[in-house]
């Protein structure tokens, strides 16, 4: 039990069924150590609490629309502590993978949700460093589909087809789309594992370049190569980059 | 049961080759200076009757299968053989003995006596020729048996599998049943119990059709009303649902479980991907001696590509590939935002 000092544990309930809301809403009802400070239906709504209330603790679904669970995770993971409520027991790896508190599947009883927040307040209570964003949270092997990137309280969902290429740029990889640059706080080697390897290639130790926006490659008079994209940028091409990029559009 | 005894046309085809036979044997005799009548007297009778003696082959087969080894094989064809060759001496000579007896081929019978050692080593070359005939018929019949073995396995699999396959009640639809339970319990303790009556008959209902080999369509239809029921307490107004069923379609008999599948795969990856939801499209229609059920569901644009959804779906088409064939077909359509499974059956009622 934590002593009267201490401030509640200020929790948001992260669910797309309101039954399951009012559910975890009954069994901290009574707790005066949980502060609920937001209900979200879906994963938009849980970044942007995220990043308007700075709530300690996330009571997270995994199946929603728009953003599931890890994906929000992604986004704030660096944030919040995270406790995972589903249905699906396989994600249980997963979730342990991104340091999360606990997972409860559902249905579970107020004990078992007790005995989480218990865990949490103690992990919170060390002070011990969140996972950090930007870890990557999807299965190994198959590359996303899409790129999510948070601004504030806002989440832009991104194509990958739509991204022309990553730049790394000092702690962020800036991600250039339609004529949009998007700062995402990973490495550029993270975003490379994420994407897929037939449609980007490395042509620069701070370049991943979409194949697809690729015009030509130019040589410019200190000899290096250069290259050209449909909207006219120009990257700089190194040795070994210039390398790969052959060895992708010979046959 | 003896194979050539036990099947009269089988007897005749036999019968008949030893008559062609005995013939052939005699040709060659009246070359010995017999004339056409005297030989075919000589050799047609006793064949005859020595093609009885010769079915006892069968028995030797059966003592011997092909699997007992050459030497054992050859030792029981020659010792059989032999006593078949004595078998025939005798009643070859008998035979003789008879015709010498009749005053007309008085004259000819010193000649019928010279034909004994060609008869006797034909007569042993036969049986041998029958031995051989008879392995044949044996190994053939053991063929068709395993064939047909064969045939009820697949028959019996096929029954397995369908069981299986029916029988898969998607756990998630549970748990996350039983949580919305467990929500309602304390605050509307009445919804709590009207969704535990719901969930019970839905259960009960599905088991128990999943022992059955068709249904109507109106039990089909009740049974997706009350999985359609729970799913509306979990997602509230963001499941809504759309019906044009012809009423004369309801009759229609259809194996259990085909519609189910399809609309919990329009919960599960379209409406539970939308934050307002939408509403489930259902079409059943009949088209002459052709009934055809679709269901049409929204999904989120940007959703992900469902990569655990083809399960139920697979399942159904395997189910209707196994009840009718190529007599059955189903398609399923994804355009941005809809995603649409069609299916065609043929129309049967009963009586």
């Amino acid at each position: 039990m934590a002593d009267m000092q201490t401030p509640p544990l200020r929790v948001a309930i992260v669910d797309d069924e309101p039954l399951a809301r009012a559910v975890l809403r009954e069994y901290v009802a009574s707790d005066p150590a949980i502060e609920v400070v937001a209900e979200c239906a879906n994963g938009f709504e849980a970044v942007k609490a995220v990043a308007e209330l700075r709530p300690d603790l996330l009571l997270l679904d995994v199946q929603m629309p728009k953003l599931d669970g890890f994906e929000v995770m992604e986004l704030v993971g660096r944030d919040v502590a995270v406790v995972f409520t589903t249905a699906y027991d396989e994600y249980a790896i997963r979730a342990f993978d991104i340091h999360a508190v606990d997972y409860l599947l559902k249905p579970f009883s107020a004990d078992r949700l007790r005995a989480a927040l218990d865990r949490a307040r103690e992990r919170i209570g060390r002070q011990e460093p969140p996972p950090g964003a930007g870890l990557s949270t999807r299965t190994p092997g198959t590359p996303s589909h899409r790129v999510l990137v948070r601004d504030g309280p806002k989440v832009h969902v991104i194509p990958v087809e739509k991204i022309d290429y990553v730049q790394a740029q000092d702690d962020y990889v800036c991600f250039r789309s339609e004529g949009q640059d998007y700062l995402k706080d990973q490495t550029l080697a993270q975003a490379e594992a994420a994407l897929d390897p037939a449609r980007f290639v490395r042509i620069h130790r701070s370049y991943l370049l979409n194949l697809h926006s690729l015009t030509r490659v130019d040589v410019d008079a200190r000899e290096n190569h250069v290259a050209v994209l449909t909207d006219g940028h120009r990257l700089p091409v190194s040795r070994a980059g210039y390398a790969r990029l052959t060895s992708r559009l010979q046959p | 049961m003896h194979p050539i005894l036990a099947r009269f046309e089988r007897l005749a085809a036999y019968l008949a080759s030893w008559f062609t036979i005995g013939i052939l044997v005699a040709l060659v005799i009246t070359r010995q200076g017999l004339s056409w009548p005297e030989a075919l007297v000589l050799v047609l009778p006793p064949l005859l009757v020595y093609a009885f003696v010769c079915l006892s082959a069968w028995y030797v087969c059966r003592a011997m299968p092909l699997t007992s080894g050459l030497p054992a094989l050859l030792t029981a064809s020659i010792a059989a053989a032999a006593f078949a060759g004595g078998f025939w001496m005798a009643l070859s000579q008998t035979w003789i003995g008879i015709l010498e007896s009749l005053p007309a081929l008085g004259a000819t019978t010193e000649r019928f006596r010279e034909q004994s050692p060609y008869l006797l080593v034909v007569a042993v070359m036969l049986f041998l020729l029958v031995l051989s005939l008879h392995y044949v018929v044996l190994a053939f019949e053991a063929f068709r048996a395993a064939e047909h073995q064969q045939l009820e396995l697949q028959v019996l699999s096929r029954d397995a599998e369908l069981r299986a396959l029916r029988a898969q009640i998607n756990p998630h639809f549970l748990y996350n049943s039983l949580n919305s339970i467990s929500a309602l319990t304390s605050g509307d303790p009445g919804a709590a119990r009207r969704m535990c009556l719901l969930l019970a008959d839905f259960l009960r209902t599905t088991l128990h059709m999943s022992t059955l080999d068709q249904i109507s369509l109106q039990d089909e239809l009740t049974l997706a009303d009350r999985f359609l029921s729970i799913e509306q307490v979990r997602f509230g107004s963001r499941l809504r649902v759309e019906r044009h069923v012809d009423e004369d379609t309801t009759a229609c008999r259809v194996p259990p479980l085909l519609l189910q599948p399809l609309l919990e795969n329009a919960v599960a990856h379209g409406i539970a991907g939308l934050v307002d939801g939408g509403v489930i499209r259902l079409e059943i229609h009949r088209d002459r001696d052709r009934l055809t059920i679709a269901v049409e569901n929204p999904r989120d644009v940007d959703a992900p590509w469902p990569t655990r959804g083809g399960v139920g779906l697979d399942n159904v088409r395997r189910r209707l590939a196994v009840v009718f064939g190529v007599n059955a077909q189903m398609e399923a359509v994804a355009t941005p935002g809809r995603f649409r499974v069609m299916m065609s059956l043929p129309w049967g009622t009963d009586g």
